[in-house]
């Protein structure tokens, strides 16, 4: 089964071609702003260099989120938009969990961490917040949920984690993060970005998602609407 | 021979996809977000973006079915490329190059008011140019001298507010719920239209001019609703509403007809979500009338934002091959001073 897999949620757009658990081909965007509105370019150069036409694919699987609301819509209004013109099943999966698992891969294995580490994968959200949650990945890449996918204040995440105990974080969020001391940063670039393959594994474990988007942030009007209602209603 | 275009629009709060074939609409489906949006009084462009998100598969898939086509079918599809919000475009476009490029399609850029312009084209209308287009909408008032389908050109247009916004912020002001258009048009059934007389916008320019200014008005309602208090605003409403409503609509008539005398044009038409209001559409008639005129007044499905109107601007605008249109991007800005074709 040849699968194309994509993810624009972060900055850092990337897509794949995957058969089976192999990968035929995979790219990253450069780190433009709005890079993802770049997909469908990336997709063709990545299906020419291949030899895979659109029509060899028998499913897409999407990252849903969380990440820049823009760059997760445009990953699967494409991925949704090539599944129902080839006809074949889409399948999402946590943009979150396939960051863990790519820094649970990432090799470097915090002393205490024993065969069982715990990952922080963090996106940027803006405005100063990030999206982040907390996974035990084992060796054989099984993972557990710790800390539910959130938008969080850096600060408060910083203050959620110390009490994990040894963990790795990383994503292009890391950095705003004043990590406690029981957390290291996952050095390199391949940690702090989505494999897209990582996001087919997840829905080979029957842990795929909706294709919908995880925003895990509401509008603003929606945002200030509601706030509003709760004043009247304290008023 | 058929010629297929599927077309998709999601410039603003209407998830739209309709097939059209040659001049014939085949089948024509929107899903309105308007309900959506009149909690916030207005559109909001990331609400908008999430709904058109949630719906654009299932409309194609609607307009696919009601045509009684498969997407293979399809010789063109073609999408609004601008102007509009940027988030809900980039959900058409993406969607739109992801369904071209799967199935070997060649892809359409189209122009949202080449659309508005186009929908005349289109049966049972079928207007042939020359003639003088006004475009009325929330987001855009202008006048373009239709001599090609191809290349209108722009004659005048609002220096500051669109009508449809006058007329939303108008309601507003009257207490009417959002979308305002309609509630406006019903309560000014029983208002007079002369009883208040509120400024034209630009009147000191001279009589030739083919601008629009709707800044003034919507100033002076403000006023007039300060002057009489709530009490005298509660027993005044349906007076204010005609007054106001006609307000804005008398400038888009006389400078419809105005252009069309200057440019000796022999036929006028009327789009955008404004030329749905019904003491619009009377008034043009009336006025094309009595000049010898002939009017082209779309059906109001064909005035507020569709995808029909895009796929007839598909026929005028050139189709990229595929895979050429990989690298096409939404774009939220109007061209300076013309339509993109
Ligand atoms: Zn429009």
């Amino acid at each position: 089964m040849t699968t194309f897999a994509l993810d624009t949620a972060t900055p850092d757009p990337a897509l794949a071609i995957v058969d089976g658990d192999v990968v035929v081909a995979e790219s990253w965007l450069g780190r433009i702003p709005g890079g993802g509105r770049r997909v469908m370019e990336a997709a063709h150069d990545l299906f020419s260099s291949s030899g895979v036409g659109p029509s060899d694919l028998g499913e897409i699987v999407v990252g849903v989120g969380p990440g820049g609301f823009t760059g997760i819509r445009i990953g699967i209004a494409t991925a949704l938009g090539l599944g129902q013109a080839l006809d074949i099943p889409v399948h999402g999966a946590s943009t979150l969990e396939a960051l863990a698992l790519g820094i649970a891969a990432s090799g470097i294995s915090p002393p205490a961490a024993g065969p069982e580490m715990t990952t922080v994968p963090v996106i940027d959200a803006r405005r100063g917040q990030v999206f982040a949650a907390a996974y035990r990945v084992d060796a054989a890449g099984a993972m557990d949920e710790v800390i539910a996918p959130a938008a969080w204040e850096p600060s408060d995440l910083a203050a959620a984690i110390a009490g994990l105990g040894p963990c790795l974080v990383a994503g292009d969020g890391a950095d705003i993060v004043p990590l406690p001391d029981s957390a290291e940063r996952a050095a390199g670039a391949a940690a702090d970005r989505i494999s897209p393959v990582l996001l087919v594994r997840r829905v080979r474990v029957g842990a795929g998602r909706p294709v919908a988007p995880e925003y895990l942030r509401l509008p603003d009007a929606e945002e200030n609407r509601l706030r509003r209602l709760r004043e009247e209603a304290r008023a | 021979m058929a010629d297929l275009v599927l077309a998709i629009e999601t410039s603003c709060d209407e998830t739209a996809a309709a097939v059209v074939d040659g001049r014939r609409i085949a089948s024509n489906v929107v899903a309105s977000q308007a309900e959506l949006h009149s909690v916030y009084g207005g559109v909001v462009p990331e609400v908008a973006a999430r709904h058109h998100l949630t719906t654009v598969n299932a409309v194609v898939d609607r307009a696919l079915e009601d045509a009684g086509v498969r997407l293979g079918d399809v010789d063109r599809i073609a999408v609004t490329q601008r102007p509009g919000l940027i988030g809900a475009l980039l959900v058409g476009v993406a969607t739109a190059k992801a369904l071209a490029y799967a199935t070997g399609t060649p892809l359409v850029m189209v122009d949202h008011l080449h659309g508005h312009v186009a929908a005349c084209w289109l049966e049972p209308v079928a207007l042939d140019p020359p003639f003088v287009a006004l475009t009325a909408s929330g987001g855009h008032t202008r006048l373009d001298l239709v001599e090609d389908y191809a290349t209108p050109e722009l004659l005048g247009q609002t220096l500051d507010d669109a009508a449809g916004e006058a007329i939303d912020k108008g309601a507003r002001l009257l207490g009417i719920p959002y979308p305002g258009g309609p509630g406006l048009e019903a309560l000014a059934r029983d208002g007079d239209p002369t009883a208040f007389d509120f400024p034209v916008g630009l009147r000191s320019r001279g009589p030739d001019q083919l601008d629009f200014s709707y800044a003034g008005v919507k100033t002076a309602l403000l006023y007039a609703t300060r002057d009489l208090g709530e009490s005298g605003v509660h027993n005044s409403r349906a007076d204010l509403a005609a007054s106001y409503q006609e307000a804005i609509m008398r400038p888009l008539v006389d400078r419809l007809m105005l252009a069309a005398d200057v440019h000796g044009a022999p036929a006028v038409s009327i789009g955008g979500g404004v030329a749905a209001n019904g003491r619009l559409r009377e008034l043009v008639q009336d006025a094309a009338r009595a000049r010898g005129l002939r009017v082209a007044i779309p059906d109001r499905t064909l005035c507020t934002d569709n995808a029909a109107m895009i796929g007839a601007a598909a026929a005028f605008t050139p189709a990229i091959p595929w895979p050429d249109y990989v690298g096409e991007d939404a774009i939220a800005t109007a061209p300076p001073g013309g339509i993109a074709a």
